[in-house]
């Protein structure tokens, strides 16, 4: 049984690497197909981060961005969360809707429900895949969207799962889209319990 | 002389003494608490995350409202402040994510204000001001020399309070 995340082996480290590629490979494709624009993935990444470390890694605490929040249930636990910046926003609203957007504030309800839509799209491909993978079942909630300051949107799984961890594990990966790299952070935070059925499903662990 | 700022992590606390800027930035449903004891312009900035610390053997007392809250004040009356000049203003506790069908998820900010709530009173420590609850993140400053705090959030003015 693991204990906490600095215990993961590199055997572990890579397994759940793959699932990040896998997962975030699928939920590339559901965005390309309702862009209809090409979408791929840069390599991507597990890091257990302490909580100041991982606000600093997304890019500061202040910096405002948008995030949609999934919560998964069934055999594995933990959150899903797209943090979605201006660029990854104007990509999708420009595709969509044909108009971007210069600041947050701009948001309205339309564009909105566009970001929730395509997080949720994205969120739920990854899931499908990581279910697929290890043969297990995990229900989602409705998504929740906010627009606010980046630290404390992460700070959301961090809370969640601050009982047991004093660290923050995310698996994901940024998107080029018609070749240009654009910053994208899809993250799963699994629960600990959670972290070491999975990995005992997929053959990995022998806990 | 420049004054000086200090930044206080999460599941953190800084203290200082005379004049100077303590500060956390982007409390979702975390809370800051800035800690003042006038006559000696002694200010400490805990900042929390969780309202109990239920683990055994665990090394992050300031993480938990109820040890974060003893442990600030262990060090403000290790530097002569006294219970009864201390006053606490607190800021924090919101609701980032409204998530259909409930769950514990969006609570934690209900219940870490809770938390604090119970354990200053228990601990006798006077609540001056509060900025608590609603769904957006805050930034809390606080100035040690005079005691005001001010908070920033994202598309709102700013409080002073």
């Amino acid at each position: 049984m693991i204990k906490n995340f600095e215990q993961l082996t590199s055997l572990e480290i890579d397994t759940l690497r793959e699932i990040g590629s896998i997962g975030t490979g699928n939920a590339a494709t559901a965005l390309s197909q309702m862009l209809g624009k090409e979408v791929r993935i840069t390599m991507p990444e597990v890091r257990i981060m302490g909580y100041n470390e991982a606000i600093e890694w997304i890019g500061g605490p202040e910096a405002v961005t948008a995030g949609v929040l999934v919560k998964m249930s069934g055999d594995v636990g933990g959150i899903m969360l797209s943090v979605q910046k201006l660029e990854l926003i104007n990509f999708i609203l420009e595709t969509m809707l044909d108009q971007g957007i210069q600041s947050y504030e701009e948001l309205q309800e339309l564009q909105q429900s566009a970001l929730i839509e395509v997080g949720n799209i994205m969120i739920s491909a990854f899931v499908t895949a990581l279910s697929g993978l290890a043969g297990i079942n995990i229900n989602l909630t409705v998504p929740a969207f906010a627009v606010d300051m980046q630290g404390a949107i992460l700070t959301v799984p961090m809370a969640e799962y601050g009982g047991m961890s004093d660290y923050l594990m995310t698996i994901g990966g940024n998107f080029v889209c018609n070749g240009q790299e654009i910053p994208s952070h899809l993250l799963l935070s699994p629960d600990l319990r959670s972290l070491d059925f999975l990995l005992r499903k997929l053959g990995v662990s022998d806990g | 002389m420049a004054e000086q700022k200090l930044t206080v992590g999460i599941a953190d606390m800084k203290m200082l003494q005379g004049e100077g800027i303590l500060v956390t930035y982007a409390l979702g449903s975390c809370i800051g608490l800035c800690f003042h004891d006038q006559r000696l312009r002694l200010g400490a900035l805990l900042h929390i995350m969780l309202p109990l610390n239920m683990e055994a053997g665990r090394t992050h007392p300031l993480k938990y409202a109820d040890t974060g809250i003893k442990e600030t004040l262990k060090a403000m009356e290790a530097r002569g402040a006294s219970r009864s000049r201390m006053t606490v203003k607190i800021a924090g506790g919101a609701k980032m994510f409204e998530i259909a069908g409930g769950s514990g998820l969006g609570n934690i900010g209900q219940r870490n204000i809770e938390s604090v709530h119970a354990i200053l009173k228990r601990e006798n420590i006077r609540l001056l001001a509060e900025d608590v609850g609603g769904k957006v993140a805050r930034t809390l400053l606080f100035d040690v020399g005079s005691g005001q705090g001010c908070i920033r959030s994202y598309g709102q003015k700013d409080i002073i309070f």
